[in-house]
């Protein structure tokens, strides 16, 4: 046997040498397009927009290096705290939000079913394959301070305090107007994904509880929610870095005003970019979304090494 | 034999084949191909009529030159040419242009092309000429300009018997009694952020004179000075006062529009390319009239200085340096008669282009009295400070806002990117 062993050792470690070789070719040669690819399209340009970040750049003329000015300038000037605010604001109201609708309404669904769930398991969904642009048109639509569907009924009522709100223009409710559209849209998804995982759930242990005098709610409360804790953790890692990178919603309804009232990250790094032609202030702001993002994402990666672990 | 018959009839349609593939750019060759970026589509849409004559017209009367008209649209068209200018490739030949300091800004990189000797004998206005005029080389044409003014909805004022004002205190008694009749006194679309300048820009000049802002950007002065601040104050006050309604930052420019089709506004201060539209019966059956923004007594500014730019223009690049003469032949079509009689609101640079309406009249009219004319101000400042002035000045629309701390701020940031006021 250990004879047996030693040539199978032998014959492997020989073949092994031999085979290594070519395998590795194989696998440089095989690896090559993606790598390349990644390369030239994602790490490069990450490279770069680092770089840039260190510049005064306006894309005509000289690209000088001035250190760390770009940071020092962004973090004193008060759009750039604002929309700070505004994604964090935005990500602890989405995960307090949204999710939880989300739940209430994949929960009642699954609960209540009936022959409507798939239907309105369709009609949820679709608001979050709908484009941001008509999402927005629909808003403004709904919200539309003279023709808007809002004004327009309460005036019709007469209901003088409700007409005389200005949805987009009062800088104290532009934000949650805007929140309230991007709630609408982006439910859907955390709806289906929240049913798809609750159905995963074996029926015997709802029998259980339900031979146990449990209600539904308590059901929900005390077994669907610890059940599902793993995936509702991933719908708010997802919330919070959707929120850093948020930009078509505020700025298709607002512009990201009135003043800096709906203004979040995304929108300063296009207008800095797109529109001021400082390309080094807008690599800078990047960088920070890049880094912020990373930490989450590191975050819902440690996440679920853990979860790894505690099942294993 | 068969076999020679074959592989000569091969032989002969090989070379017919090589023959016409070696003509055929010959031909091809003769053609000067033109590519041009503009804003508008060359459709039936009445507000493209001169994108549409001007495509057609040229290609008709130039068979030997191919032209490549581009529709980007607004923005399409700014962010397109500031990317192709920034990263030097990609450019058109011709791109659609107001002139000033951004076109500059592109001459001062090398990127434009110099016709100042081709155009020269190009009638237009002078106006016109000094938009597309940068450190004295010529870089395209502009065959149409717009001014601000005050657009007047006469069918109410007739009505209620208000004369239209001409200075700030008959301006705000009509305001007064507008309000009074449940009429929005003024139209102006803040939730675009841009359609705030045209008002400011003429409180500024009514307040400090037609040198304030130029001294601003001279870097003379500065943009928190006591002009800016005055005017500023004054558009808040009227903010305050409810001239502007009661949702001022809800609605968009298109909303204003509305609003004066209507009936619902008496006044709207924004550029004559709004000429056609107010003039259009399809659009309103309002009487609208177009007339010089008032007169502040004891104010620097006079009813003669006027605020307007290019409306459309056309400047070329060094792309199109071997192809000059195509180049030329577009430009002098652009401004030809024949082209610019197609539009059906904008005030013409072209002598010899009668106004299309009667309101495009009372705009020329006002155009023409003007002694000294003012470039829009997000034109004529570098972009960089351009975006952040719109910003600054929708923070004057709210009502809560601090307008000195909001132009200190704009002061700073041009203070980084144009650098400090220069000491006398």
């Amino acid at each position: 046997m250990a004879t047996d062993a030693g040539i199978i050792l032998e014959y492997g470690r020989t073949r092994k040498k031999k085979r290594d070789w070519r395998g590795f070719v194989f696998q440089l040669l095989f690896l090559f397009p993606a790598v390349f690819f990644l390369g030239l399209f994602m790490f490069y340009p990450i490279e770069e927009t680092f770089r840039l970040s260190l510049m005064r750049a306006s894309g005509l003329g000289d690209t000088v290096y001035i250190g760390l000015e770009n940071y020092v300038k962004l973090f004193t000037n008060e759009e750039f705290q604002q929309g700070l605010l505004h994604v964090f604001a935005w990500a602890f109201w989405s995960v307090v939000i949204q999710i939880p609708l989300a739940f209430f309404i994949a929960f009642s669904l699954i609960a209540f079913k009936n022959k409507l769930t798939s239907k309105l398991r369709a009609i949820y969904y679709l608001a979050s394959i709908i484009p941001s642009a008509i999402v927005a048109m629909l808003g403004r639509f709904i919200f539309s301070p003279r023709n808007g569907v809002i004004s327009s009924l309460a005036a019709r009522w007469n209901w003088t305090w409700l007409a005389n709100i200005d949805f987009f223009g009062d800088s104290r409710l532009a934000f949650w107007t805007v929140f309230a559209v991007a709630t609408w849209t982006y439910i859907g998804f955390y709806i289906v994904y929240q049913m798809a995982n609750i159905e995963q759930i074996p029926v015997d242990i709802y029998e259980a509880a339900l031979l146990d005098g449990a209600t539904r709610w308590q059901y929900a409360r005390y077994v669907v929610i610890p059940m599902i804790s793993y995936p509702l953790r991933i719908c708010a890692i997802l919330c919070t870095v959707g929120s850093l990178k948020l930009f078509d919603l505020p700025w298709l309804l607002t512009f990201g005003g009135p003043g800096y009232a709906t203004t979040t990250l995304g929108i300063i790094l296009y207008k800095q970019g797109f529109i001021n032609a400082m390309y080094g202030r807008a690599s800078a702001i990047g960088v920070i979304i890049f880094l912020l993002s990373l930490i989450f994402t590191v975050t819902q990666f440690s996440l679920q090494r853990k979860e790894g672990e505690i099942e294993w | 034999m068969t076999r020679k018959r074959i592989s000569l009839l091969a032989s002969f349609f090989l070379l017919v084949a090589l023959t016409a593939g070696l003509l055929l750019p010959i031909s091809a060759a003769g053609k000067v191909k033109l590519t041009v970026w503009g804003i508008d589509l060359p459709d039936d849409d009445p507000a493209h009529a001169y994108a549409k004559a001007l495509v057609n017209g040229f290609k008709a009367k130039n068979p030997d030159i191919e032209l490549d008209y581009v529709a980007l649209g607004n923005d399409g068209l700014k962010d397109k040419v500031k990317v192709c200018m920034a990263s030097n490739s990609g450019l058109p030949d011709i791109f659609q242009s107001w002139g000033g300091s951004v076109m500059g800004s592109y001459a001062d990189a090398g990127r434009l092309l110099d016709l100042t000797k081709e155009l020269k004998d190009i009638k237009c206005s002078e106006a016109a000429r000094q938009a597309m005029t940068w450190k004295g080389k010529t870089y395209g044409v502009a065959p149409f300009f717009a001014i601000a003014g005050v657009f007047v909805n006469e069918g109410l004022f007739k009505a209620h018997g208000l004369k239209v004002p001409t200075t700030i205190d008959e301006f705000e008694k009509v305001c007064e009694a507008l309000k009074a009749k449940g009429i929005q006194p003024l139209a102006c679309g803040a939730k675009d952020k841009w359609p705030v300048l045209a008002m400011y820009m003429y409180l500024v000049d009514r307040f400090g004179g037609i040198n304030a802002f130029a001294d601003a950007a001279a870097r003379k002065a500065r943009f928190d000075g006591e002009a800016f601040v005055k005017a500023a104050q004054l558009y808040q006050k009227w903010v305050k006062a409810g001239y502007f309604g009661s949702k001022p930052l809800g609605e968009a420019y298109g909303d204003a529009q509305v609003l004066m089709a209507t009936g619902k506004a008496g006044m709207h201060v924004t550029g004559s390319w709004m000429c056609a539209q107010y003039s259009s019966k399809e659009f309103t059956d309002q009487t609208i009239g177009f007339y010089a923004f008032p007169v502040l007594p004891g104010g620097k500014g006079k009813e003669t200085d006027i605020m307007g730019m290019t409306d459309i223009g056309y400047a070329a690049t060094r792309v199109a340096a071997g192809k000059k003469d195509a180049v030329v032949r577009f430009m002098k079509y652009a401004m030809s008669v024949e082209a610019c009689s197609a539009e059906p609101g904008r005030i013409c640079s072209v002598p010899g282009v009668k106004a299309p309406s009667r309101l495009t009249e009372m705009a020329a009219g006002v155009f023409a009295k003007a002694k000294a004319v003012q470039f829009w101000w997000d034109q004529d400042l570098p972009a960089s400070v351009s975006s952040p002035l719109n910003d600054a000045l929708q923070n004057i629309m709210m009502p809560e806002a601090d307008v000195a701390k909001a132009l200190a701020q704009y002061e700073e940031l041009v203070t980084e990117m144009m650098g400090p006021v220069k000491k006398k």
